[in-house]
């Protein structure tokens, strides 16, 4: 729900366990309580699109029968799913460009139990035209952090569970060019392309690729993006908005000329799902122009970065409850 | 029904299976990826651990995904 400062701060003196995504000005005077929030003044509504400094996203988990804060840091961090309840879900919210944000983007894919115990969540930003910072916010202490992150552990019934999805509207073309890396990075160097070794940088400028889409790789069906941050002609680097794997073969995604409408195109069939919990990110926002456009039924926080297991660039992300 | 034999063509990639389940797609290509980094029988045994919790737990909601597999 969107809602004003008023309505959430009730919110929170009812004792409802919280998930919340706000600019920071309004975050800075909620009062204590049982919840967890990021920075960000950009939301997708039902009405659409829009960058909001009035009001907040709250998502109300009111099927939780416990719950618990956690702030981690870079050496914590990779401790998360031992700290998840045997049946639940955790929120997990980290500052953009934060070392711990960093930490959890390489190593979560390894982590044990990921899979066991689902984590989503989302990377907190700013006002991109305003100069800020992003944080985070335990609601139980009342504290703010620009490199630590914040997890929510909630316990859900024994009747109930956990289910992620993603929605991703890039593809690739598989006899398109199959870019891989020899370590697992975020700044990158050299890459085989189709097993020549390549400055990746060098590639992207003389075949004049279009950086504002992804490099995708299949994880058994499920395409996952790696968007880019930045190309340096002069250093020969790209930097990146998530790691690189080795052992994985990444291919350019094939070009969307219309975001909104590929959006409502992979959005047929989920009409029915009722999320707990969705994002997008602000790269699909701001090059998808998606400013007054709705997602139906996902509606939530656009972010820096997306958590569904791990980190995950362009992506819609959500959560929703299931009946066993 | 022993997935045991199942789970063991998925790991070493002797069968393909794609399934509607986010985490399971996603932790039969992390699999797949250790044990092809490392084919020991060690390895087998912990991916093969993944594999058998995720579906203890997750059992209520992969009716389709065991039937399935069990056709492999």
């Amino acid at each position: 729900m969107f809602v004003n400062l008023e309505e959430a701060s009730r919110l929170i003196h009812e004792g409802r366990i919280l998930h919340i995504a706000a600019d920071e000005y309004l975050l800075e005077q909620l009062p204590k309580g049982k919840w967890i929030a990021g920075t960000t003044p950009y939301f997708i509504t039902e009405h659409g699109g829009t960058v909001c400094k009035d009001r907040l996203f709250v998502n109300d988990i009111t099927d939780a029968v416990d719950y618990k804060t956690v702030v981690y840091d870079k050496n914590s961090i990779l401790n998360i799913t031992e700290d998840a309840y045997s049946n639940g879900i955790t929120f997990l919210i980290m500052p953009y460009a934060s070392d711990v944000a960093v930490v959890y983007a390489k190593e979560a894919p390894n982590l044990s139990n990921l899979y066991i115990n689902p984590i989503v969540g989302w990377i907190s930003g700013y006002d991109l035209s305003a100069d800020s910072t992003a944080k985070v916010y335990d609601g139980v202490s009342g504290e703010s952090y620009y490199n630590k992150a914040v997890a929510l552990h909630v316990c859900l019934p024994d009747d109930q569970m956990v289910s992620l999805g993603i929605v991703n509207i890039f593809d690739t073309d598989e006899n398109d060019t199959k870019i891989e890396f020899a370590e697992d990075a975020l700044s990158v160097e050299k890459c085989l392309v189709d097993g020549k070794e390549t400055l990746l940088a060098d590639y992207i400028l003389q075949n004049q690729i279009n950086t504002q889409l992804p490099l995708i790789a299949d994880y058994n069906s499920v395409l996952i993006n790696v968007s880019i941050k930045t190309v340096s002609e002069h250093n020969k680097t790209v930097d990146l908005y998530a790691p690189v794997f080795a052992g994985k073969e990444y291919r350019f995604s094939r070009p969307v000329s219309n975001y909104a409408a590929r959006f409502k195109e992979h959005l047929q069939g989920l009409e029915d799902i009722k999320p707990i919990f969705s994002c997008n990110c602000i790269l699909n926002y701001l090059y998808g122009e998606l400013e007054g456009k709705a997602t139906p039924p996902f509606t939530g926080p656009v972010t820096f970065g997306e958590i569904a297991y791990q980190l995950l660039n362009q992506t819609l992300v959500y959560a929703e409850i299931i009946r066993k | 029904m022993d997935l045991d034999p199942k789970f063991e063509k998925l790991i070493k990639k002797q069968a393909a299976y794609k399934s509607d389940n986010l985490g399971l797609n996603l932790l039969i290509s992390r699999l797949q990826k250790n044990y092809s980094a490392n084919q020991s029988r060690e390895e087998l045994g912990k991916c093969l651990d993944e594999m058998r919790a995720f579906f203890k737990k997750y059992n209520s909601i992969l009716g389709r995904d065991i039937e399935a597999l069990g056709k492999l």
